[in-house]
């Protein structure tokens, strides 16, 4: 479009400016096509990202505003706040700007997998997403104080479950930094929609009624932790089941969980293999892991001739951004 | 606060708001002080260190794994950490759950022997390469207390290494096979220091190596500025400072040496060895834990013999800190089966003096208590209120045991410096209540003994430690 050569009014300039940023978004729009159709088309199987994951992050997103929104307009209006909802334009609003925080984002994404993944355990392997062996073996233990922790851990385990079937994510399961990275994008949010600010009273009951050890992940590491060495154990994926296996597997290869669990799908099996070798499985023991988890894969044996802190060097090298949580 | 209705609870720790561990159970207290930390102090284990600022900044309960070196093993763990509100102090609550020891896991010995060449290569101040013969071929000094053996070598070239420096311990005609020459201790023209000479072949036969590579890795830092601004040993000033700040520095280091090494032997690191000798090694260590404690116990006796030793006058709540002294000493009694009896929790008795001198004087005298009474005693701590003289109010914490008792004429040795009533294969320094005494008559008490209380049933010595009472209706 040329320029007027004339004096242009400020109303014309702001038109202008308005028409520019919303090509530039557009332009964003379409570089994103490109990627996510090849990665679509690429595999077919099992990709990645598919509709249902999209669709559960999506709701994951929308739920944490959700509870966001409520927790200011309880703080706000007190009682009064029950039972009304909050405008969907608001929670969008909100919804998307979590979104637009990549380790949000990434760990909406994982916790997607993970559920999606323990389906297809359940389905291709009868692994029960919510008791496994190992877990009631745990629940059976003598010592009192492990056997507690296997049931916290047991209904921590079937709220995720549940929660999932709903596209949920309570706020109170979020890792600690997510958790204030979270509160942090809702209290920006605020500031810069001219919107009041939030409430310094419903950041702080939010922040006080926070306990990592009692969130699902807090409990799974509490109980991966109590297993002491006998955590080897919760490295068989049919008898740990999904998640005590993911948490296990970080612990000894010293990773971000979320690594681990992205770790098991197909399209990682190279992450994986070096993380059951990092953590000092041989290549049988791999490969039976791998029989449970992708038949079709196979590993090649030399796996077994690589030190382990070779494979911990060479994890520990990869980038993994999806879920760069800083821990 | 952190639920902990389980048994997985290991040791509980408080915080400050300067990140300072103020109290902690006997594994954490233990860690720290590996850690070369004190209580109160600093926290001195990195990885809870961290954890401990993280929640601290976020303002969140957080839960993680944690792992720390000893020195001696890996300790790992899951920790708790529960910020407290401004108004407890602005501090952290740490429980540490599962606390598990591992043997430092030693990869193979070929590549153990790498990772000690790296360590030596990057630590050493001095380096150079050797001929096959080894006639130095070049030198590289990076420490100041080098240039002179590099000067030497500069001024008659070509000689074997061996004829610049002071072999230690090797009187054998030089040059010897480079083995045995490798890791040998010698001394430099113009240091001050020890250093430790590696040798290590070049070229692809090992039997023959084309040459080496000639380390100089000293065994200590330049001495320089060794002040470690603490606080009491700038109050000690002025004062001769024999022990404390001038011996004590130079004899942990030689004594923690002896103490890992014979850990080593112990713990079999280095090879199969008759059960004999690994009790030796046993001993040797308990021997060298001894020597360590009592260099601490000579480095505050000098602070408290100090001319210009004072202590700070702060509120004190004696049945506070009797339960926070137990806390600590838990675990020990625990292993002689001895039950402490600790004033309850609305006991409020306070005085003026200061806090962590208290907590010294209560630790010293609880743990005699526990170290000297039978197993299965009871050791019962009580706070008292009293008149004193000219209507001083003075408060009071006493400590009876169960155990033999002291007579009158021990009484009046039993604070003597040296004191050890006679005992000589315990451990003890012959200072504690020395310099609990002195500690306590700094803060305007006294530390006191006397026999079984003229009814009680059982015998046993009752320790008095009684300290002026904090001013009533003064605000906190």
């Amino acid at each position: 479009m040329a320029q007027p050569a004339t004096s242009i009014s400020g109303d014309l300039t702001s038109v202008e400016g308005l028409l520019r940023e919303e090509l530039a978004r557009g332009d964003r729009s379409l570089r994103g096509v490109a990627p996510v159709l090849a990665h679509m088309l690429a595999s077919p199987g099992n990709a990645m990202v598919t509709d249902a994951i999209v669709a559960r992050v999506r709701g994951m997103l929308e739920h944490l505003a959700r509870q966001l929104l409520a927790a200011e307009r309880a703080e706000r209006m007190g009682d009064a706040a029950r039972g009304s909802a909050d405008p969907p334009e608001d929670v969008d609003a909100l919804a998307a700007r979590l979104a637009s925080d990549h380790v949000v984002l990434g760990h909406s994404y994982v916790l997607a997998m993970e559920s999606h993944l323990a389906e297809r355990l359940e389905r291709r392997a009868s692994v029960d997403p919510v008791l496994s062996p190992l877990l009631q073996e745990l629940i059976a233990s003598e010592k009192p104080a492990t056997a507690e922790l296997a049931m916290a851990t047991l209904a921590a385990q079937s709220r995720f479950i549940q929660s999932q079937r709903r596209m949920d994510m309570p706020l109170a399961e979020l890792p600690a930094e997510l958790f204030l990275s979270v509160i942090e994008c809702w209290q920006n949010a605020a500031s810069e929609s001219n919107r009041e600010d939030v409430p310094r009273g419903a950041v702080d009951r939010l922040k006080r009624s926070y306990d990592e050890g009692a969130s699902r992940g807090g409990l799974l590491a509490r109980l991966v932790s109590a297993m002491g060495n006998g955590a080897v154990a919760a490295l068989e994926l049919e008898h740990a089941g999904l998640a005590l296996f993911a948490t296990a597997l970080a612990s000894r290869t010293r990773q971000p969980r979320d690594n681990a669990v992205i770790a098991c799908h197909e399209s990682q099996a190279a992450r994986l293999a070096l993380a059951f070798r990092a953590a000092g499985m041989d290549a049988a023991a791999i490969e039976r892991q791998f029989l449970v988890l992708e038949p079709g894969i196979s590993v090649p044996e030399v796996i077994g001739k690589l030190a382990p802190d070779r494979a911990q060097a060479i994890l520990a090298q990869s980038e993994a951004r999806v879920m760069d949580i800083e821990r | 606060m952190i639920e902990r209705g389980d048994t997985l609870l290991a040791a509980r720790g408080l915080t400050d708001a300067d990140d300072r561990l103020v109290n902690a159970d006997e594994p954490l207290a233990e860690l720290q002080i590996a850690c070369g930390g004190r209580i109160p102090g600093m926290l001195a284990v990195p990885e809870l260190l961290e954890l401990v600022r993280q929640a601290r900044g976020m303002g969140l309960r957080i839960a993680r794994e944690f792992g720390a070196h000893d020195g001696e093993e890996l300790v790992t763990g899951f920790v708790r950490i529960q910020p407290r509100p401004d108004s407890e102090g602005a501090g952290c609550e740490v429980l540490v759950e599962n606390w598990q020891r591992h043997p430092r896991t030693l990869a193979g010995a070929g590549e153990f022997a790498e990772q000690l060449d790296a360590i030596d290569r990057a630590s050493a101040e001095a380096s150079g390469r050797l001929d096959a013969r080894q006639r130095v071929q070049l030198v590289n000094a990076g420490a100041p207390d080098a240039q002179e053996l590099e000067q030497a070598i500069a001024r008659e070239p070509g000689r074997v290494w061996t004829d610049y420096v002071t072999l230690q311990g090797i009187a054998h005609r030089q040059p010897l096979h480079w083995r045995l020459l490798d890791g040998a201790h010698c001394l430099l023209p113009g240091s001050q220091r020890s250093w430790r000479i590696r040798l290590l072949p070049l070229g692809s036969e090992s039997t023959a190596p084309a040459g080496f590579e000639w380390l100089l890795v000293p065994e200590e830092p330049l001495a320089e500025a060794t002040g470690h601004g603490d606080e009491e040993k700038q109050a000690a000033s002025g004062h001769s400072r024999l022990i404390g700040s001038a011996l004590t520095p130079v004899l942990r280091q030689p004594i923690a040496r002896i103490i890992a090494n014979a850990e080593t032997i112990r713990a079999r690191l280095a090879g199969p060895l008759r059960e004999e000798y690994t009790e030796y090694a046993g001993t040797i260590a308990a021997a060298g834990q001894h020597l360590s404690g009592m260099l601490d116990d000579l480095a505050d006796l000098e602070v408290v013999e100090a001319p210009g030793f004072s202590t700070a006058r702060e509120k004190v709540d004696l049945a506070d800190a009797a339960r926070r002294a137990a806390g600590i000493l838990g675990v020990r009694a625990q292993g002689r089966d001895i039950v402490l009896d600790l004033p309850g929790e609305g006991d409020d008795c306070l005085a003026t003096a200061e806090f962590r001198r208290v907590l010294q004087v209560l630790m010293n005298v609880i743990g005699n208590a526990i170290a000297y009474s039978p197993a299965g005693s009871r050791v019962t701590v009580r706070t008292h209120r009293a008149e004193g003289e000219e209507g001083q109010h003075r408060v009071a914490v006493t400590v009876s045991d169960e155990g033999p008792g002291v007579t009158e004429q021990q009484a009046t040795r039993i604070f003597d410096k040296f004191e050890r009533l006679g005992r000589d294969n315990d451990g003890g320094s012959g200072l504690g209540l020395y310099i609990s005494r002195r500690l306590a008559r700094a803060m305007g008490g006294d530390l006191t003994v006397s026999g079984p209380e003229s009814g009680a049933e059982v015998g046993g010595a009752v320790f008095r430690l009684d300290l002026p009472a904090y001013p009533a209706g003064k605000p906190a």
